[in-house]
């Protein structure tokens, strides 16, 4: 397999996050449509069911560095959520308690990590954390 | 690194023994199918004494599959988006195995020269060049001198 370069990878990311392909529990777009270095992007994440997440939709900003997909994203919530991997001060996820981003492997995108997040949200011990006031921010 | 395709590496060897006027093309050291490419404005366009720059990919399928290809330097032109993307048939549909790098080269540099705002991909361009021609024009000629300076 040959390496394909950040900014064609980040273009099919954008296409398959812009036709929806994706599953409808997360999406994500770029932050600025005329960023044509494509760094900033926003994501949400729609809480899972059966969880005190459920029906809440947290927004997040995702940060694509120069060396993506190599290295991870940085990824941040600005919607407030209490998860053992997110810094309750800023939002930051945090890439040592986040396996996602711990163990990153080139060929995950932007919808792997959300995806794995919110699941992140439905384990049994994270379900059931007590969550701030719907709405508020980091 | 996996092994380069034969008709990859004939191809980057004839971009660089046999170049096409007015374009390069240079593989960059670490990925043989990634490419640094520039384009001169065609004479008599909007675009003349400008200098493109573009990258191009040639995906795990290639031939089988196109070229992708990229502006990189800020261009106002109704089939060029603000993300640099092309909006070009033959990268798309009318892909053939026997076209080549030095083909898709030359058709972008010809879609350069001859802009169609009849099939537009930045629609607020295209909307501009159909109503106001000479205007569009005179913004495609200044945004060539502030983005496209040659060095």
């Amino acid at each position: 397999m040959s390496k394909i370069p950040r900014s064609f990878r980040l273009l099919e990311e954008l296409e398959n996050g812009e036709k929806g392909l994706g599953p409808e529990s997360c999406s994500y777009g770029l932050t600025d449509a005329d960023d044509n270095t494509m760094t900033n992007w926003n994501g949400t994440i729609l809480g899972p069911p059966h969880s005190n997440h459920e029906n809440r939709i947290y927004s997040l900003a995702i940060e694509c560095g120069p060396n993506y997909p190599d290295e991870p994203p940085k990824v941040k919530f600005i919607s407030k959520v209490n998860l053992p991997c997110v810094d309750q001060t800023t939002g930051e996820v945090i890439v040592e308690d986040f396996h996602t981003l711990r163990d990153w492997k080139r060929s995950y995108t932007m919808q792997t990590v959300l995806l794995d997040l919110r699941k992140e949200m439905a384990t049994a011990t994270n379900k059931k954390l007590p969550q701030p006031k719907e709405g508020s921010t980091f | 690194m996996a092994s380069l395709p034969k008709r990859i590496i004939k191809e980057t060897e004839r971009l660089v023994t046999d170049p096409v006027p007015g374009i390069t093309a240079e593989p960059h050291d670490d990925n043989l199918r990634y490419f640094k490419v520039t384009i001169e404005g065609p004479a008599g366009s909007p675009y003349e004494n400008g200098l493109f720059h573009l990258e191009l990919y040639l995906p795990d399928d290639y031939p089988m599959e196109a070229p992708k290809v990229r502006f990189l330097t800020k261009i106002y032109h109704p089939n060029i988006d603000r993300l640099g993307r092309i909006c070009l048939d033959i990268l798309k549909t009318n892909w053939s195995p026997a076209l080549q790098i030095r083909t898709v080269l030359l058709s972008v540099q010809a879609l350069l020269a001859s802009p169609n705002p009849n099939d537009p991909l930045a629609n607020d361009v295209a909307e501009d060049w159909i109503k106001n021609e000479t205007g569009a024009k005179a913004k495609a000629k200044e945004w060539t001198s502030l983005y496209a300076k040659k060095e």
